[in-house]
């Protein structure tokens, strides 16, 4: 563990580990409670034509892919809004168009070997200037949701409600989207673009098997994630293992985890908290099953 | 809010005022030329058999959903227009459970101050003890740390109406409140509309039938494929003489 606090790169990657582990899962949390758990898998696809057109042109490929995944994931808002049925097909035409232009856009530059590292994280190649604007584009995305958590909650909760409390429905959705967009873009640096969805939802399905309320499910979900991506990283440098998949992997390990301890959870609240005479509406199991069915 | 007349007199708008109101869904017409007025202290019941257009009224009276022809006005202005939210408080038929994110009864509950609530300034007393009074209302306060999905159907009804009233809103809409609700639930429901209707708020909701909540309605309309079959403020008349005992 000292060892690998001698490299600097590994000192800006671990600083890195920690703001990807806070974003993703305070982001994710209202991803999946609004049923978009593949929201971030598109944006990712999309990021990597803006990487291909920051790379061709000469200027960063981080400013191209914040530039492009948020005007995807505005697009894709704009989308679902118009139209439930044609949405589908559209988003599909939007993921392979951004994945192929990418592919082609980033072939022929370096041996294809920086599109390898942006598919599925590098460290080694991440320097101090990307750790700034990451760090920027983190405080921005716990800025927006500490400061517009209270009508993204009800937003995700039921959006007619929300419309009918007066709440700017449209705004509101883009703006979850395009700050979904922004936190890909932080964290594909150190988990890869193909995988950075998953640190958005993996830790928040692991959190509600324990929780019982939205704000602990996001807290104990960045909690988990901060967690699962600083050691993910520090094995990947033990082990010498690409850091995206060893991060998600680990944090599959803690929603295991979680599904053993909430199970024992809820027997014992069960045993403990005396029967009510009217039956339950729905299950936490069923709730279970929902998120991992997408 | 107020509208001048041009007699020079000052009238407040009616809560909910809807003429030719229609609605077409997926190709099929849902309202045909719906006429209503709901003034200020209505206890409106709107009854009906499924599919009748019920929840589809109170939609389009709040603007969720689009009329394809008339028009309809909250406190005067077109659902689009309109800014005075905090002013209407809506109960939806149930608690949709999303991605499965649980949220605990307070915090479903406080949900319904957002209307008023600047996005800077952060929770303030009143705000609490809005929240209190609501979930002491409904008789869910000894639940206010559970998670409110996995509450009993009827125990969820009362989350909802919990939330409407955290806001306190002038009118309330309801979306068949009593639809699958156990006794107590029942029971909590006609005491929160009690109270309600005493303060003078003006209450629409949604039903299959009225049962204990019979003695306080004040009108009740029957739709039937999307008309107005009957709309008796009668029935009213004769209720209000006869405390407690429906026709």
């Amino acid at each position: 563990m000292t060892e690998m606090l001698q490299y600097d790169f590994m000192r800006i990657a671990l600083v890195m580990a920690v703001l990807i582990g806070l974003t993703a899962p305070a982001v994710g949390t209202f991803i999946v409670q609004r049923k978009l758990s593949l929201l971030g898998d598109g944006i990712g696809h999309i990021a990597l034509t803006g990487i291909g057109l920051g790379l061709l042109t000469g200027n960063s490929p981080i400013l191209g892919a914040l530039l492009v995944s948020v005007l995807g994931a505005v697009a894709i808002e704009v989308l679902r809004a118009r139209s439930r049925s044609g949405a589908d097909v559209a988003l599909a035409l939007l993921f392979y168009g951004g994945l192929a232009g990418g592919v082609l856009l980033t072939n022929g530059q370096d041996g294809g070997t920086s599109l390898q590292s942006y598919l599925f994280g590098s460290i080694s190649s991440v320097s101090a200037t990307d750790l700034y604007v990451v760090a920027g584009l983190a405080v921005a995305v716990l800025g927006i949701v500490a400061l517009f958590g209270r009508e993204l909650f009800l937003l995700c909760q039921d959006e007619e409600v929300a419309r009918a409390a007066g709440l700017p429905v449209r705004f509101l959705s883009i703006l979850i989207a395009a700050t979904a967009a922004v936190t890909v873009v932080i964290s594909m640096r150190a988990i890869g673009l193909l995988l950075v969805s998953a640190l958005m939802v993996v830790p928040v399905a692991a959190a509600q098997q324990l929780t019982r309320g939205f704000k602990s499910t996001m807290l104990v979900a960045m909690g988990i994630g901060v967690l699962s991506a600083v050691s993910g990283l520090a094995g990947s440098f033990e082990y010498d293992l690409p850091p995206g998949p060893s991060i998600v992997l680990l944090a599959l390990a803690v929603f295991v985890a979680a599904v053993i301890g909430g199970t024992v959870l809820r027997r014992m609240r069960t045993r403990t908290v005396p029967a009510t005479a009217d039956r339950p509406a729905r299950t936490s199991v069923e709730a279970e099953a929902e998120v991992l069915g997408g | 809010m107020t509208v001048i007349h041009p007699g020079g007199s000052a009238a407040q708008p009616a809560p909910f005022e809807m003429t030719g109101g229609h609605v077409r869904l997926e190709g099929r017409d849902v309202l045909r030329g719906i006429d209503l007025t709901v003034e200020p202290g209505d206890v409106l019941a709107v009854m009906g058999p499924n599919g009748a257009g019920k929840s589809t009224l109170i939609k389009a009276l709040l603007g969720l959903i689009p009329l394809s022809s008339g028009r309809t006005e909250i406190f005067g202005a077109a659902p689009a227009r309109f800014r005075d939210w905090k002013r209407i408080g809506y109960v939806p038929q149930r608690l949709p459970m999303g991605g499965g994110v649980p949220a605990t009864v307070r915090e479903v509950v406080s949900s319904g101050r957002v209307a008023r609530q600047s996005r800077w300034r952060p929770t303030s007393a009143a705000d609490r003890a809005a929240v209190d009074s609501a979930l002491e209302a409904v008789g869910l306060s000894h639940r206010a740390r559970d998670s409110a999905h996995l509450l009993s159907g009827g125990q969820q009804q009362r989350v909802l109406i919990a939330r409407a009233l955290a806001g306190e809103p002038e009118v309330f809409v309801m979306d068949e409140p009593t639809a699958g609700v156990d006794a107590a639930s029942q029971a909590a429901l006609a005491r929160t509309l009690r109270d309600l209707t005493a303060a003078g708020r003006t209450v629409v909701l949604v039903t299959h039938e009225l049962g204990p909540l019979a003695p306080l309605i004040t009108r009740s309309i029957v739709l039937d494929h999307g008309r107005m079959a009957n709309d008796s403020a009668a029935l009213t008349a004769h209720l209000s003489t006869e405390t407690g005992t429906p026709a």
